[in-house]
């Protein structure tokens, strides 16, 4: 069962590895704001001339 | 600072597309030969790399990584770019990536129905694709992070976050799992042996499901989802706690699927404590999904896709709250070893990974395309005939489990076995075998369907082209200028450098950790009448494993009082001391095999082997005609002795120096106890008649050494030396 | 939607309706808006949220300051020669249309590189060229879309403010052991005597040692500092108990693994804290958006123009103002320092300072004071002090608002805890002591044991969990708490204290009455005419409360300014304004403003302004006459009296002409004779009464904007369920009484194993948690359904987890 070292060390390692990654990205302010990324990233940036796809939206349309 | 032109790489997510449908239908056909072949057992008679033990690590296989596998690039390329605003951050690396994992695919679908297996599940795949796959796995995360180095988006959308740890955990897992030592090109034996190799296997097993199919796709549903419905996610802050709190305790729950197991009872225990835990996240995450599609529901009853998404996401639902039950002992008391197994793994494979797939590709084809999709009814079709097929599959097994588990289980009141042949919970179950192969006929339909829609949306649509976009890049601000700034460029690229470095000191760290396991013998308690297999065992045991007779036979009788009763006494860790890999196995479609050595006579297992049903009428297991024909590959004995001598099993120079004679003397000795039987005598003769130059004496055949292995199962220890065993 | 509300900003547009690409629009700015936006083609602005825009207001020569180095170094917090970057306030942003508008400012104007969002805040971080872009252009710009900035006096003074995330890491740490350490300590309880585990444990047992490290020393660290001061004040708060359980869990379970007589207590320990961190971390809900240490500073503007001896107007920062300083007042800009005005109609709006609701006309000499509204046209004005010696800042030097309310009051939890403490180290003693005496080598266990299992985590999770989630429900109510003792103070109010204007009147509408011969259809027609040509306020507020009447176009049309309007439609004639202005001679004065009107020079009557009050208010009242001595604070004139007298209960006290600093002392006045003060007020009139205080609870229409210091923020609308609240408030401490007895249950439990030396590190690794979670539990459960009556109209700005 020596092999038991080689899973708790790889797990915990592992584990550390993640939470200093959290750390970290709390320290980088990434959790400072936690709501305007989920509407961001619904905005379409490519530049094309085709109308993005947002003009889909059933608001829109009961508008006119 | 200033606004920078750039463009999306949009045909390297058509290519994985492409390749996810391709190897789905392969992956699903070779599943559905399967299921017939439960029906049919001798539908492919005589055809060895077409028989059932060596398709189903193709279908696993195919399923997982093929399919599943180009589902999760084809997204991750996607949104990787479109949320870090940059291009990947190498076509090269990214074509690697493509041609390297279809290469990687081709060459298992190859090895595999030609017996290349190491036996351990969802990792059958021998030493150099192996290799292989780590090289491309890296390659993979390599273009991951350095597209996040360069991005021009400051925040890391939680779907990135999940893609990150898939990579490093997979990485890692798939490196300590494969860890074997090659005898030849294609041969090689696990450095652990039987109860460690278990251990480390699950925690592989397990951990392979955790951070393959669940928390790459959760990324992909913190991606899509929104997406498709053009809303919010319901709680970003609730997604990050769902992240953080996952990548924790999954990393612990492995061992349940070894409960009852000749594992240490604690190490059991610790698996479903974690197990249980994991419902909350899970559940977590599912809510969350769900519920950003409230408000929406008008539009999930009209868009397809969200159809796709929401069945998908409700299976993740089933599939985590079922999988916490499962690893409840009493409940997993019943359930392992039967179909309700089978069923459980393909609610998550079908309907959490197949439809959000699905989802996935029709909303990203007519992107790419720049058109709409060719049939919206299709698509309904699709989504109608799938879930159908879902639950046609699902259902029937969960009833095959339950009804396997209570004949296995059922005592006469004089103490015997109510079902004391197999067979008969064999044959009980057959109808529901029937429906789940229509299911799963349905399920494919589905998905050709789907097809034939994207083939049509492709034609009428303008061709894939790279995207041009544009965003400022980011400003570097340093920290002496600004006070009071939180971030600053140095600090702001840490976490992806931190990992990078980790990775790297994991590696490090495993392989220091890694060499004293191997080359210190083990200290599991061995017992003393435990001895190595015999030259001719040990060839046998290596055919055992090439025709992956492990699929569907277990070879460990746990401490119930029905398996002691049917197979005899329960399995003990010190038995395995020597079993390089462990062959455990997962499921009993066949009776376990752990106390078959001396149970048959050796004329019974050659008929047997060459016609299942002759000995046993109504069983579904396929003949074997070719380990009867064929000519044992002897070449290589003293290497595999050698090699085993390295892993720790006493085998002395003697016994290498005379593998050949010791295996021929059991070879002839088998092949006497054969003459026993009268049929036999004139067939075999027969063919001496006229055989010819080319004729091989039978003790050089494979059958004998297969013969010998099984009669070898489970025989070392007698009920009367127990006592020396400190288990 | 249809065409009578506003495509831009969903107001109805009404009969007066622009039209532009057919959509209808409610004024000429939410017009321009839209041009903008349909001219660089950004109109996906209006398919993420249908009508999300605001109007823009006209902000010409407002923004003349931002042209000064010595304003931009201090708003800009990056600046390099090629760019700068500056964090706005706008107050505006209420939908992702708005997000997405503002992050595509580069899309408006190719100068400005970047700009990001933050919801939360309510702000949004601009990135610009500033060699051939200015910060000035960049607010013009964000004003011309409708999303002017707030810029006052506090960005001027204060620095950024720095993010303290330690509670959040220190969590993450505890969390983070709790979970290894669990996982390490599992197999002992599992399995005893197993052969691999003993081979195993040590190894298991340091591993877990390793992690508990980083949660005593770290995690732990304001629990040991806060005991220490409770000490060196010679009061035993919850922190003393707690600070002590921590030493002794890590003591103890270090000397068990050393000499190996168990696993330790180790899984106990983390848990302890991670359970307690995450009560702490749960209770202090802040509000990104709102200021609570809010002064005249945050309602004052950065800069004013000052008018040059040469005659020529430069900007200048109010701070710079001296005596004798000529300043420019535009519309709609406010007045920084007393001074005299010179020269234009000044109409000044001091309902915010002083409580008056009407705005006054000053001439040429009067005296102006600072933190008026000019209301028509621009004036000048000789400034007389500096901003710091004005009347109305000169509020600020009162004392009480440097004094801190929490340290008068102590939480319920820390005056459970003082006999708490005392009765558990007794129990340790006694308990010890008859162990010496029965088996000594007991006593030592007995001893921590004890210490350990009472170590008050239950206690002290009740209340933050408790408040914690009421503040939650508040804040959904769009009823915005300081922090969670203020919770319990409201139980204990037995006073409350109203302000007038702004607080029980709404600022917005007023009704009119009319008294007087009745107007024929034609006059009523030429009447509503002759007022929408007028600009004065008064015009426009009888304007909107006339019902509507078609359009005819007046053939002339005169305003007189400072007397009244006169208009002209075919041969009939119509004056409207003072008294003598329309040719009535003899007046009875009145203290209510009314507006005179006669036809053809025939005196009809006159239109009488009262304030309007905001709905269910005499509802309110009698709600809460029950249990509470009520009282109006006004610093208006009795006008009002008759009327209020009408709306409120009898016992209702009313004073008018309320002084800032008479409120102020009136309250101090009614504490000293042992009242616990509730204040409600708008105003900066009412900052010194809301600080004296024990609850000031500022009133505003619009959270974003100003409103004083204070320790909560309650949206106009929602002022009816103040007496829900309070019920609430005072229910949330039951609740928390309720919660002590269920933890002292489980500590009885847990002492009677310790006692009895029979603590085994598992019991405490299940009682612990298990109490702890049924708090939470009980708490949460508890709370919501408590508060299910506000639930029913349940409103919230962000999805919360």
């Amino acid at each position: 069962m020596s092999v038991i070292y080689l899973l708790l060390s790889l797990s915990i390692l592992v584990a550390v590895i993640f939470f200093v990654a959290f750390i970290m990205a709390v320290k980088n302010g990434q959790y400072d704001d936690s709501y305007t990324p989920s509407v961001r990233m619904l905005f379409e940036d490519e530049l094309v001339k085709e109308k993005p796809k947002k003009e889909k939206t059933s608001k829109l349309t009961n508008q006119e | 600072m200033e606004m920078q032109q750039f463009y999306y790489d949009n045909k390297i997510v058509k290519k994985f597309v492409y390749a996810t449908l391709f190897w789905g239908v392969i992956g699903m056909v070779v599943g559905l030969l399967l299921a017939f072949l439960f029906l049919f057992p001798n539908l492919t008679d005589g055809v060895s790399w077409l028989s059932f033990g060596r398709l189903r690590p193709l279908h696993t296989n195919a399923v997982i990584f093929a399919f599943v596998g180009n589902a999760i690039f084809a997204g991750v390329y996607y949104s990787t770019q479109r949320l870090l605003k940059a291009r990947m951050s190498s076509d090269v690396l990214s074509n690697i990536n493509f041609w390297g994992w279809q290469l990687i695919i081709v060459a298992a679908a190859i090895t595999l129905p030609l017996g290349f297996s190491s036996s351990k599940e969802y990792a059958e795949l021998e030493w150099p694709i192996d290799i292989a796959i780590a090289f491309v796995w890296v390659v993979f995360g390599w273009n991951l992070i350095a597209t996040i180095l360069k991005r021009r988006q400051r925040h890391l959308y939680v779907a990135i976050w999940f893609y990150i740890a898939t990579f490093v955990t997979v990485a890692v897992l798939h490196i300590f799992n494969s860890l074997a030592l090659p005898v030849s090109a294609f041969k090689s034996y696990s450095v652990y042996a039987g109860v460690q190799d278990a251990l480390v296997q699950w925690w592989y097993g397990h951990n392979a499901v955790a951070f393959f199919l669940t928390t790459p796709f959760l990324g992909l549903m913190y991606y899509f989802v929104p997406k498709a419905a053009n809303r919010p996610v319901y709680s970003y802050r609730l997604s990050i706690v769902h992240f953080w709190s996952l990548i924790f305790i999954y990393i612990w729950a492995g061992p349940h699927h070894l409960l009852y197991t000749a594992l240490p009872e604690w190490a059991q225990n610790l698996g479903v404590a974690f197990s249980i835990m994991l419902l909350m996240p899970s559940w977590g995450g599912m809510i969350n999904g769900l519920l950003t599609l409230r408000g929406a529901w008008d539009k999930v009853r009209t868009d397809p896709v969200l159809k796709f998404m929401v069945v998908a996401i409700t299976g993740y639902g089933m599939a985590t709250f079922e999988g916490p039950m499962l690893s409840l002992k009493n409940v997993n008391a019943i359930a392992h070893y039967t179909d309700w197994i089978i069923a459980h793994v393909h609610v998550g494979a079908l309907a959490w990974n197949g439809f959000l797939a699905f989802g996935m590709i029709y909303w990203l084809i007519p992107r790419l395309t720049k058109s709409k999709l060719y049939s919206i009814g299709l698509a309904n079709l699709h989504f109608w005939i799938g879930t159908l097929g879902i639950i046609m599959y699902a259902l029937p097994l969960y009833v095959a489990g339950f009804t396997q588990a209570s004949m296995w289980k059922q005592f006469n009141p004089d103490g015997t076995l109510v079902y004391g042949n197999f067979l008969e919970t064999v044959t009980e179950i057959m109808p529901m075998y029937w429906m789940r192969a229509i299911g799963g006929t349905l399920f494919l339909t589905g998905t050709l369907v789907m097809i034939y829609n994207i083939i049509q949306t492709v034609r009428k649509g303008s061709e894939v082209v790279d995207e041009l976009a544009e965003a400022p890049a980011l400003q570097r601000v340093s920290k002496k200028r600004v006070v009071g700034e939180h971030w600053h460029s140095w600090l702001e690229r840490r976490p992806v450098q931190l990992t990078i470095g980790a990775t790297i000191a994991i590696l490090i760290g495993g392989i220091v950790q890694i060499i004293p396991t191997i080359m210190v013998k083990s200290n599991i308690p061995t017992i003393t009448s435990v001895k190595p297999y015999t030259p001719l065992e040990l060839e046998g045991r290596d055919l055992y494993i090439r025709e992956g007779c492990v699929g569907c036979h277990s070879q460990m009788v746990r401490p119930f009082r029905d398996e002691v009763e049917r197979y005899g006494e329960f399995s003990k860790a010190g038995e395995f001391v020597y079993d390089h890999p462990f062959l455990w196995g997962s499921k009993r479609t066949g009776p376990d095999l752990h106390r078959i050595g001396g149970k048959y006579s050796d004329s019974w297992h050659f008929n047997h082997m060459y016609d299942p049903q002759s000995t046993s009428s109504g069983s579904i297991m396929p003949g074997y005609k070719w380990l009867i024909t064929d000519k044992l590959n002897k070449s290589n004995t003293e290497t595999k002795l050698r090699t085993m001598v390295t892993l720790g099993v006493p085998y002395t120079d003697d016994d290498i120096a005379n593998a050949q004679q010791s295996m021929a003397d059991q070879g002839a000795k088998i092949e006497e106890n054969l003459y026993s039987d009268p049929d036999f005598v004139k067939s075999y003769e027969d063919d001496k008649m006229n055989g010819g130059a080319d004729f091989i004496e039978m003790r050089d055949r494979e059958i004998v050494a297969i013969i010998a292995y099984l009669q070898r199962l489970g025989t070392d220890i007698k009920v009367k030396d127990l006592e020396t065993t400190q288990n | 939607m249809g065409s009578s509300t506003c495509f831009h900003c969903g107001d109805p547009s009404g009969s007066s309706a622009l039209f532009y690409d057919d959509k209808a629009f409610c004024c000429q700015g939410c017009k321009t808006v839209y041009e903008i936006f349909s001219e660089n083609d950004l109109t996906c602005y209006y398919d993420l949220q249908s009508a999300p825009g605001i109007t823009p207001k006209d902000v010409q020569g407002k923004y003349d300051f931002l042209g000064q180095q010595k304003i931009i170094d201090k708003l800009v917090e990056f600046d390099d020669a090629k760019s700068q970057i500056a964090t706005l306030f706008i107050p505006q942003i209420h939908c992702s249309s708005c997000i997405w508008i503002l992050e595509n400012l580069k899309k408006l104007n190719s100068q400005i590189s970047s700009s990001q969002v933050d919801f939360g805040k309510k702000t949004v971080r601009i990135q610009f060229n500033s060699q051939s872009y200015s910060l000035k252009e960049a607010v013009i710009l964000l004003s011309s879309i409708g999303y002017e900035p707030y810029i006052s006096l506090e960005d001027f003074s204060t620095g950024k403010s720095h993010v303290n995330r330690s509670l959040i890491y220190k969590l993450a740490i505890a969390g983070f052991a709790f979970g290894n350490v669990m996982f390490l300590s599992f197999p002992e309880y599992f399995e005893v005597g197993e052969y691999w585990l003993e081979e195993y444990k040590h190894f298991f047992r340091w591993l877990m040692f390793a992690f508990s490290l980083p949660v005593v020393f770290y995690s732990s660290q304001d629990y040991f500092t806060s005991a220490y001061k409770g000490l060196r004040a010679k009061t035993l708060n919850i922190d003393v108990p707690i600070a002590l359980g921590i030493i002794v869990l890590f003591l103890r379970s270090t000397v068990d693994i050393m000499f190996d007589y168990g696993s330790g207590f180790f899984d106990s320990l983390t848990g302890l804290l991670f359970f307690l961190l995450l009560g702490k971390f749960f209770q202090q809900r802040t509000y990104s958006f709102l200021s609570f240490e809010r002064d005249y500073k945050s309602y004052f503007p950065i800069a004013i123009t000052k008018i040059l001896k040469n005659g020529g107007e430069e900007p200048i920062q109010v701070y710079d103002i001296k005596k004798g300083d000529r300043l420019l007042i535009r519309n709609e800009e406010l007045i920084p320092v007393d001074g005299i005005l010179i020269k234009g109609k000044a109409r000044i709006d001091y309902s915010f300072v002083t409580g008056e609701s009407d705005a006054v006309s000053k001439k040429s000499g009067d005296k102006l004071f600072a933190g008026g509204k000019q209301s028509s046209g621009s004036i000048e004005m000789e400034a007389l002090k500096s901003v710091e010696q004005s009347y109305l800042t000169q509020l600020w030097s009162n004392d009480v608002f440097n004094k801190v309310k929490e340290d008068s009051f102590t939480t319920l939890t820390n005056l459970i805890s003082k006999r708490f403490t005392i009765i558990v180290l007794s129990i340790a003693f006694i308990s010890t002591a008859f162990w010496l005496f029965v088996d000594s080598s007991k006593a030592l266990n007995v001893f921590t044991s004890v210490l350990i299992i009472a170590c008050p985590c239950a206690i002290a999770l009740a209340a933050p969990f408790t408040l914690g989630n009421i503040l939650r429900i508040f804040g959904r109510h769009k009823f915005y708490l300081k922090n969670a003792t203020v919770i319990e103070q409201l139980a204990a109010i037995d006073t409350i204290i109203f302000d007038k204007t702004g607080t029980i009147t709404s600022n917005k509408e007023s009704t009119a009455t009319y008294e007087g011969n009745a107007l024929s259809l034609s006059e009523e027609v030429l009447l509503k005419n002759t007022l929408r040509g007028s600009n004065h306020p008064l015009s426009r507020t009888l304007y909107a409360l006339l019902d509507e009447n078609d359009i005819i176009t007046l053939d002339e049309f005169e305003e007189h300014v400072g007397q009244g309007i006169q208009g002209f439609h075919q041969q009939d004639s119509m004056k409207i304004g003072s008294a003598n202005f329309v040719g009535k001679t003899k007046t009875f004065a009145v203290l209510n403003t009314s507006v005179h009107i006669s036809a053809n020079n025939t005196y009809k009557g006159k239109f009488t302004f009262y304030n309007s009050y905001r709905s269910g208010l005499s509802q309110l009242f009698n709600n809460l006459k029950k249990q509470y001595d009520l009282a109006i604070l006004s610093g208006d004139n009795e006008g009002e009296m008759e009327n209020l007298k009408k709306l409120l209960p009898a016992r209702t006290k009313l004073l008018f002409n309320q002084k800032p600093d008479d409120k102020l002392e009136y309250i101090k006045h009614h504490q000293t004779e042992g009242a616990k003060v509730l204040m409600i007020g708008d105003g900066l009139n009412d900052a010194g009464a809301l600080a004296q205080s024990n609850v000031g609870i500022a009133l505003s229409e619009n959270v974003n904007v100003f409103s004083p210091a204070c320790d909560a923020i309650l949206d106009a609308e929602k002022l009816n369920n103040l007496s829900d609240f309070m019920k609430l408030s005072k229910s949330a401490i039951k609740i928390v009484k309720w919660s002590f007895v269920l933890s002292f249950m489980y500590n009885v439990v847990g002492v009677s194993f310790a006692v009895t030396g029979r603590l085994e590190p598992v019991v405490a690794a299940i009682l612990m948690p298990l109490s702890s979670i049924s708090i939470v539990v009980f708490t949460t459960i508890a709370t919501n359904w408590t508060s299910r009556k506000l639930k029913k109209k349940h409103s919230s700005i962000l999805p919360s987890i």
